[in-house]
């Protein structure tokens, strides 16, 4: 092992996507920077049946990438994390090789799991009375399958980890891994996540939390609406995004694009309920973020918020964002992207990293949509509606929180080549 | 209810696995060895379920011990025959 004293310095050299506003970066860029809805009408034989009928579907379809044996044995979870970590890899430009699969792990992120293989087991069971079950029930269903199937898919030896922790799951999963390797226990990480939980049991279950959004009678796309006056809630999304973490050394030594540094992460608890956020509890994460990149609140110009659209998350982050960074909360600019692409739990953290880490090299700002009537207790600039230029942008940062109370903030670096 | 043939077994069999595999059904003979066919252990439990589902029987445990498609028919037809009378 190498030296733990010295802190390497952890970069972003890969991103792969797929999400409810487009798969691939050059297609989520040009809608997240356009204000793109991708939240519409389920497209699923059971959504009569559902109170909430609205979602923020992927497409993606697992035989244009996937041989039929290979797809066959995983969830969609796990499909769309192995598809997005080898679109990340390309993307890096990365060759693993023998020297460096050692050197190389996972860390991954999930909320839900492997919703749809658990869902249609329990179908087959209690609806259709069968007596038994597919052979790859538990290899599809377990929690870490998707991680499991990356790690196969490139003989990786290094760590491999899966987190879960409710919608912060792909955010702990980055910022974990990139200390593993600021402290030399690995050269290069793929972390992030991915949730496929568009399942009729699934929303059931949400539907009974009483934090779904009203679909907007006027156009379903426009129904989710953080820091508007007449947001209704959240709107669930399914999808995943990996990146490539590496040492600015390794990197640099390969001479790969860095995309952005991770200058800081913290993570902290809410410890006051399971459901409700608080402002400490999330202070408490961005503030840890800040310390650990060693910054002052003023240095950061870009928040891409948790901003799930519910009366309380919108409030409480924004106190909670006033309650560390002061003035200053006044004169940098924030959005929710999920009024977009919805919430994708496990995977939310990540994608919403490789929005922010497009946001920091386009020098421009995704929009909150659907920001149509300001609420007196959501007073800062949430970017309403339209992407903002913003010139020389350097320092973003990223939240995510989390039912179960665990937050994650990540501090991107732009790194000028 | 008839007892399919030897015969009628393995091409149900051949089908599943070429569909699994996603290979030409032709390639598949009575002596075609499941690992060289690129099945796993797990792919042969996989294709041991199909077969119960497909036939209305039940493998026991102590009987997956297959190597060739001509086993899994043999097996099959065994199980058809002893579950049938």
């Amino acid at each position: 092992m190498r030296s733990m004293s010295q802190r390497h310095r952890v970069v972003i050299t890969g991103m792969g996507v797929v999400s409810p506003i487009g798969n691939g970066l050059p297609a989520l860029s040009e809608q997240a920077f356009r204000g793109v809805s991708g939240i519409k009408r389920l497209d699923a034989s059971f959504v009569d049946q559902l109170d909430c009928k609205i979602a923020a579907q992927s497409q993606f379809d697992p035989a244009q990438h996937f041989t039929k044996h290979a797809y066959s044995m995983l969830d969609r979870t796990s499909q769309l994390g192995l598809h997005t970590s080898i679109e990340a890899v390309k993307n890096a430009g990365l060759t693993i090789n023998d020297t460096l699969k050692p050197r190389m792990g996972i860390y991954f992120g999930t909320g839900m799991g492997s919703s749809h293989s658990i869902e249609e087991g329990y179908v087959r069971l209690y609806k259709d009375g069968a007596s038994r079950l597919k052979p790859f029930t538990v290899l599809m269903g377990m929690n870490n399958a998707a991680a499991s199937a990356i790690a196969l898919e490139y003989k990786l030896i290094g760590p491999n980890q899966t987190f879960s922790t409710a919608c912060s799951s792909s955010a702990v999963a980055i910022g974990e891994a990139a200390r593993l390797i600021q402290h030399g226990y690995t050269d290069v990480m793929l972390a992030g996540g991915a949730e496929a939980l568009l399942t009729f049991g699934t929303i059931k279950a949400w539907e009974a939390l009483r934090t779904l959004a009203d679909e907007d009678i006027e156009n379903a796309s426009r129904s989710c609406k953080p820091f508007s006056a007449d947001r209704t809630g959240l709107v669930l999304g399914e999808g995943a995004a990996m990146l490539v973490l590496e040492s600015y050394e390794h990197a640099t030594a390969r001479g790969a694009t860095i995309l952005a540094e991770i200058a800081g992460y913290g993570s902290a608890n809410d410890s006051g309920h399971i459901t409700q956020p608080s402002v400490n509890g999330q202070a408490a994460t961005i503030q840890a973020a800040l310390t650990d990149a060693n910054l002052p609140p003023n240095a950061i110009q870009y928040i891409n918020a948790h901003g799930t659209g519910t009366q309380l998350n919108d409030i409480t982050e924004t106190n909670a964002i006033k309650k560390v960074f002061g003035d200053h909360a006044y004169h940098l600019s924030v959005s929710s992207t999920k009024s977009m692409h919805g919430h994708l739990m496990g995977a939310a953290g990540a994608l919403e990293t490789v929005i922010t880490v497009l946001a920091l090299n386009a020098n421009t700002l995704p929009p909150t949509i659907n920001l149509k009537q300001p609420d007196a207790a959501c007073d800062l600039d949430y970017v309403p509606n339209k992407a903002k230029v913003l010139p020389k942008l350097e320092y973003v940062m990223t939240n995510s929180f989390a039912f179960g109370g665990t937050g994650a903030a990540l501090i991107l670096k732009k790194v000028n080549s | 209810m008839s007892v399919p043939s030897l015969d009628e077994i393995s091409k149900v069999l051949a089908k599943m696995i070429a569909d699994k595999m996603e290979i030409d059904v032709n390639t598949i003979t009575a002596e075609s060895n499941l690992t060289e066919l690129g099945l796993d252990s797990l792919d042969t439990f996989d294709l041991i379920f199909n077969a119960e589902d497909h036939f209305k029987i039940k493998v026991p445990n102590d009987q997956v011990q297959i190597e060739t498609l001509q086993d899994v028919t043999a097996l099959v037809h065994k199980l058809i025959v002893a579950q049938s009378s």
